[in-house]
């Protein structure tokens, strides 16, 4: 093979090593990527002041903000339901039938004593049937 | 080369269709299989929140999906809900076979729990049937009495509902709804001895510091359980004031809490601050109707069985044997040849833990794992299996315990109308990646 035979595969060749060379790193490697993302991010509280007495505190637990699904019932539901506990007994349940969320409204008024009219009981089982049942919660 | 990553997952199964109805993406495919922990989705979805939800199916995760969050005395740790507190740990945790007291789950079913305890004026009341009531100060609890420790497992009765299918309301628990702990205390009977329990006694009743918003002589007032006197579990349970050697933190009952090991929390009263000895048994909400369970071998029924009115129930009682895989834990890829160390914990509400096993792709037969330290019969057990990958693909770990007094883990699901006593055989799904 000639000198110019050489040099043109070599020409051809190096090139395009060089380049799968490179391009097989980089298909191995992907580094360097940052997205925004709030997910995860906790502020951390400080440390209470301790006195040396008797007295055995902590800070007021904290309430975390929660929407309710929107809809006619969701004020009675907040606030009746707000009295006892809060909504998050509602939204961590799964989807639940019609049927069961009339029972836990009435379990909440007969067992556990809870006052709601009559008038707010039929608006809060109403209201969780059309947004918590497996046809309605998103 | 972007892009090739791209191409390479745009090949595997779309799973969007899933999500419309709350499933994570591998979740309900596998609901009605062996149900393994889901795997992440195939598309790039770090950094996208898990619903706040899951169901109707099974929760495909191993904890639930709750926002992590830091309350008062504690590590971050998932929420359930706010008020009253309930949070759940996460898997992680349990590694060590000691659950640090910061990462301990918390449940309350009252709202108004302790924010301060003043110990000059606090005293624990021994009052009803007995000769001498009682009024004890932390100090006197901690010098009159020898103090005794137990390592004993504190797991909620309701620790994995969210596996029922179907579906039950309630706190919709993963399965990191228990901890292990130290417990240090004086023994109620001792405590009960120096009242001089009278006879004609049948119960001895416990009540704590908390309270609810529900009118007086409701559930929704006051939280309070009974023991029978003649029930052989009191000689073991503790007036604990020490968790894992440090006062226990106020959401898990400081000043002291009552410990009954081999039993369903439901009994160990936080913030205990009376004890009432009965002379006719406690029919109170808490006892009567709430944490009761099927009377039949893994307390599993029907909803056909309850509506036709034939189910007995009882008080809810030991804790049945469970095991768990802890790491690795399926969100990373394995590369194929690589052994990998599996370790987990299990525990037995009736015996030690005598037995754990491992079956990988479902073979026969179950192959035995080392066991590590053990703490006492009531305590978690670690253990560990060496597994040594090799095919690239989809495969499944199966876990299970057997204790000293036989009992095993079943690969069925149980069922009872208030999600207790699941314990179920454990699996995880993992990805075996090619290495080359």
């Amino acid at each position: 093979m000639n000198t110019f035979k050489i040099r043109l595969i070599l020409a051809v060749l190096l090139p395009v090593a060089c380049a799968a060379a490179v391009g097989a790193r980089m298909e191995e490697l992907r580094s360097g990527s940052y997205a925004p993302n709030s997910l995860g991010l906790i502020t951390q509280a400080g440390a209470p002041a301790l006195a040396e007495n008797s007295s055995y505190e902590v800070a007021s637990y904290p309430a975390f903000a929660l929407q309710l699904a929107d809809g006619p019932g969701r004020a009675e539901t907040q606030i009746q339901c707000g009295s006892c506990h809060t909504p998050r007994y509602i939204t961590m349940q799964p989807p639940l039938p019609a049927a069961t969320w009339d029972a836990e409204v009435r379990k909440m008024i007969k067992t556990y004593g809870a006052q709601v009219s009559d008038a707010d009981a039929q608006k809060i089982i109403r209201y969780l049937q059309a947004n918590y049942t497996p046809e309605t919660r998103r | 080369m972007h892009n090739r990553l791209r191409n390479a997952q745009a090949n595997l199964p779309r799973r969007d269709w899933l999500r419309r109805i709350g499933a994570s993406a591998a979740g309900l495919v596998l609901a009605d299989s062996l149900n393994p922990y889901s795997l992440p989705a195939q598309e790039p979805s770090a950094g996208k929140p898990l619903p706040d939800f899951t169901g109707p199916g099974p929760n495909p995760h191993w904890n639930s999906v709750g926002a992590i969050v830091t309350e008062p005395e504690k590590a971050p740790l998932l929420l359930l809900t706010d008020r009253p507190v309930q949070l759940e740990t996460p898997r992680h945790y349990f590694l060590s076979a000691f659950t640090p007291n910061e990462a301990f789950y918390v449940r309350w079913h009252l709202d108004r729990i302790p924010n301060a305890v003043d110990l000059k004026s606090w005293r624990l009341r021994v009052e009803g049937n007995v000769s001498t009531p009682l009024s004890l100060s932390l100090p006197q609890l901690m010098n009159k009495f020898p103090a005794e420790s137990v390592a004993a497992v504190n797991q909620c009765s309701g620790n994995s509902r969210s596996r029922f299918q179907p579906r039950l309301p309630g706190a919709q628990w993963g399965n990191g709804a228990m901890g292990n702990a130290l417990w240090t205390g004086a023994r109620l009977l001792d405590v009960l001895a120096a009242a001089g329990i009278k006879s004609g006694s049948v119960q001895v009743q416990v009540q704590g510091l908390d309270s609810g918003e529900g009118p007086e002589g409701y559930g929704s007032r006051q939280f309070q359980k009974s023991l029978d006197l003649d029930n052989p579990a009191l000689r073991d349970c503790l007036i604990a004031y020490a968790m894992n050697g440090e006062p226990l933190p106020m959401l898990n009952g400081f000043p002291v809490r009552l410990v009954v090991p081999g039993y369903f929390a439901t009994y160990w009263m936080k913030g205990l601050s009376l004890i009432r000895v009965l002379d006719k048994p406690d029919e109170n909400f808490w006892m009567k109707t709430a944490y009761r369970i099927p009377d039949t071998p893994r307390g599993s029924t029907t909803q056909q069985e309850i509506s036709a009115g034939t189910v007995k129930t009882v008080p809810i009682n030991r804790m049945p044997v469970r095991s768990f895989l802890i790491s690795p834990d399926g969100n990373g890829k394995i590369p194929a040849g690589m052994t990998v160390n599996l370790k987990g914990i299990a525990f037995s509400g009736y015996a030690r833990v005598s037995r754990i096993e491992i079956s990988i792709d479902n073979l026969q037969p179950w192959r035995p794992a080392q066991l590590g330290e053990d703490h006492g019969p009531y305590s978690f057990r670690t253990w560990q299996f060496s597994w040594k990958t090799s095919t690239p693909g989809r495969h499944t770990v199966a876990v299970r315990a057997t204790d000293e007094k036989g009992n095993t883990q079943l690969d069925e699901a149980v069922w009872n109308a208030g999600g207790y006593l699941w314990n179920r055989i454990e699996r995880q799904e993992f990805t075996v990646g090619t290495a080359e």
